[in-house]
């Protein structure tokens, strides 16, 4: 009896969880009456945006399983170039040519670090790729008047800063940056080529799954601080602490930075603003918000030391905000 | 055989997010949250929730408890590559928080309904200042291309919804606009049709107009004012940006915010705040239900 249970375990169990969640599909719950409305609207939009960047941080941790169970540092070492300036060059085109989107792009940085990817190269690659994609040039080609002009200087631009960034980051820094609790014995090799594959395969999937727990708090809570800011401040406020050519590019980078919007849904946003604000603020807007926002912010707190990730977090915004300054009489 | 407390949890959590996209695309809830066009995008990952879910099961029973202290040794078959929680070690009062951080969109998932975002949050989005400024947009646009069109093509039958349309087919649709009187604001070409009156208000002047849309309202109007407002989302309500046309007629005082409207008017121009932007003079109106699809959503042009 106590055999049969044991070797059945994984069913009941299984059967069980499946059970009750088909009941919660059957339980009409709904405590919305006695919400206040605007804690409606929060939550409507808290829970689209997760559900909005659930695909792609799905999709990251995926990806980051795969590089930790089936890369390994020899790949690494072979695949970047010992030059810092090439490995910077390198990792940003990588970056370009790599659609991710900045909600999956914490997770893969995370793990090509540990792999021994350096980490300015890792930084230059996180920048680059959710920015600068078909998707995101194609949104904001539509978005401004079917006009390539913006989309241009968004990728052109956005490029330029994050080669910048990178540099910056491998200057300052040595190492890789990871949290105090999470530095311990990761340079000791794996010898997973031992294994036969659907071991490693099931490997990849469990730390997939390690790494979506990781990350999910952060996003969760990312994700509503943002929609808290949509349901609670004011536009209007910001509009008008805006009305001077330099206050305005800030604002508008200050307002990519809580929205936390996904790369490839901001540029109607952005176009939205374009006659409230400057081309040029726009455009900061633009090239900003995927690079750094308050939603990643905090997913790469997860992994990195805070004083790192708030020198990427200076990095970014002032190489962004003097890069502008310095465009703006060409837009 | 060990029951490991967390490795529970963290099933029941993936199975839990499978259950709410898949109970939102049973119910049709999830057109509240994204633009349809990514449908397909969230189907998959509640199947990857599914599939990990089913890969966590066979953690719940583990056959001894081993806590996985990254510092001893590399012993069966765990790599030591890891530099992160297993959720192996004991529980602690963070990991508890993280777990109710995690559990937090699944409570108010199940149990809050949806909401259409209403006049508040238009407000919070600029509003006027947002509707105001579409009028001063890029003017400077092509229309060349636009007369190659033959009038013949436009009275084609509409491409499919959701899906991308070529750049003959916008073309086509912006000459019908440019043909029509009255102008029909559809849901499917509202976004389009708005750009281009906008852009050139002066032209559509005295043609009539039916369109629908929520009431929202602001300081600064007059009390014969409002604007018939729509939200517009890309991606999902998170980046809804509100649009609209200022309207004016008699009774519009005794129109709530957030009443759903069907009006025919006039269209005119008029200056609100400094800026020229297009102007409904409303001949005939009728308070109607909330649609079921309440959000618009831009139209998808090929560009490659």
């Amino acid at each position: 009896m106590n055999r049969i249970v044991r070797t059945n375990l994984f069913d009941i169990t299984g059967l069980f969880l499946l059970a009750a969640a088909f009941l919660l599909l059957t339980l009409k719950l709904d405590v919305g009456d006695v919400l206040p409305s605007s804690f409606l609207n929060l939550n409507t939009i808290f829970i689209s945006i997760l559900i909005e960047a659930f695909p792609f941080v799905l999709i990251g941790v995926l990806i980051a399983g795969v590089i930790q169970i089936f890369v390994t540092e020899e790949h690494i070492q072979r695949w970047i170039p010992q030059s810092r300036t090439k490995a910077i060059i390198m990792s940003c085109v990588v970056g370009a040519l790599f659609p991710a989107c900045e909600c999956g792009i914490v997770p893969i940085v995370r793990r090509l670090v540990a792999k021994g990817v350096p980490l300015y190269a890792a930084i230059g690659f996180m920048l680059t790729g959710p920015l600068i994609n078909p998707i995101v040039i194609a949104s904001t080609y539509m978005a401004f008047g079917n006009n390539a002009s913006i989309a241009g200087w968004r990728m052109g631009l956005g490029f330029a800063v994050a080669l910048l960034v990178a540099f910056l980051v491998s200057f300052f820094f040595r190492g890789h940056q990871f949290k105090q609790a999470l530095m311990s014995t990761q340079t000791i090799p794996t010898n997973r080529k031992k294994e036969p594959f659907t071991q490693r395969f099931f490997s990849m999937l469990t730390h997939s799954i390690d790494e979506f727990f990781d990350m999910a708090k952060f996003l969760i809570f990312g994700a509503f601080l943002a929609a808290a800011v949509q349901t609670y401040m004011p536009a209007k406020s910001l509009l008008e602490a805006g009305d001077g050519p330099f206050s305005s590019i800030a604002v508008m980078m200050g307002l990519a930075y809580v929205l936390s919007l996904c790369s490839e849904a901001d540029a109607f946003i952005g176009s939205s603003f374009n006659s409230i604000f400057p081309t040029p603020s726009v455009l900061a807007f633009l090239i900003f918000g995927p690079m750094i926002d308050l939603k990643n912010t905090l997913m790469m707190l997860s992994v990195f030391r805070a004083k790192f990730v708030f020198s990427v977090l200076f990095f970014v915004a002032t190489t962004v905000f003097l890069s502008i300054v310095l465009v703006q009489s060409f837009l | 055989m060990v029951f490991q407390t967390q490795q529970a949890v963290r099933a029941a959590i993936l199975l839990l997010f499978t259950v709410l996209i898949f109970k939102f695309h049973y119910t049709g809830e999830i057109t509240m949250f994204i633009n349809p066009k990514y449908i397909g995008l969230s189907q998959i990952a509640s199947v990857l929730f599914l599939i990990l879910f089913f890969i966590q099961i066979t953690r719940i029973w583990e056959k001894k408890t081993h806590h996985h202290h990254h510092d001893h040794e590399c012993s069966h078959n765990h790599d030591c590559d890891h530099n992160h929680d297993h959720g192996n070690t004991p529980i602690t009062l963070k990991k508890v928080i993280s777990y109710v951080i995690i559990a937090f969109p699944l409570v108010t998932g199940f149990t809050i309904p949806a909401k259409v975002l209403d006049s508040s949050i238009a407000e919070k989005k600029g509003g006027m200042a947002v509707i105001t400024g579409k009028s001063e947009t890029s003017s400077t646009d092509e229309t060349a291309q636009e007369e190659l069109v033959q009038p013949s093509d436009t009275e084609e039958v509409l491409p499919n919804p959701y899906g991308e349309i070529t750049q003959e087919e916008m073309n086509s649709l912006v000459q019908k606009l440019k043909q029509s009187d009255p102008i029909n604001m559809d849901d499917y070409v509202y976004y389009l049709n708005y750009e281009e009156i906008s852009k050139d208000v002066a032209s559509y002047k005295g043609r009539e107009i039916t369109l629908k849309g929520f009431v929202y309202k602001e300081e600064g109007f007059q009390s014969d004012q409002l604007v018939i407002s729509r939200f517009l989302i890309t991606h999902c309500v998170a980046d809804a940006s509100i649009i609209g046309f200022l309207t004016q007629f008699d009774e519009a005082a005794t129109l709530d915010k957030d009443t759903w409207v069907e009006a025919t008017g006039v269209l005119d121009v008029t200056t609100y705040n400094g800026t020229e932007m297009p102007f409904i003079k409303i001949t005939d109106w009728k308070t109607i239900e909330q649609p079921s699809e309440p959000y618009l959503f831009p139209l998808n042009v090929k560009i490659l």
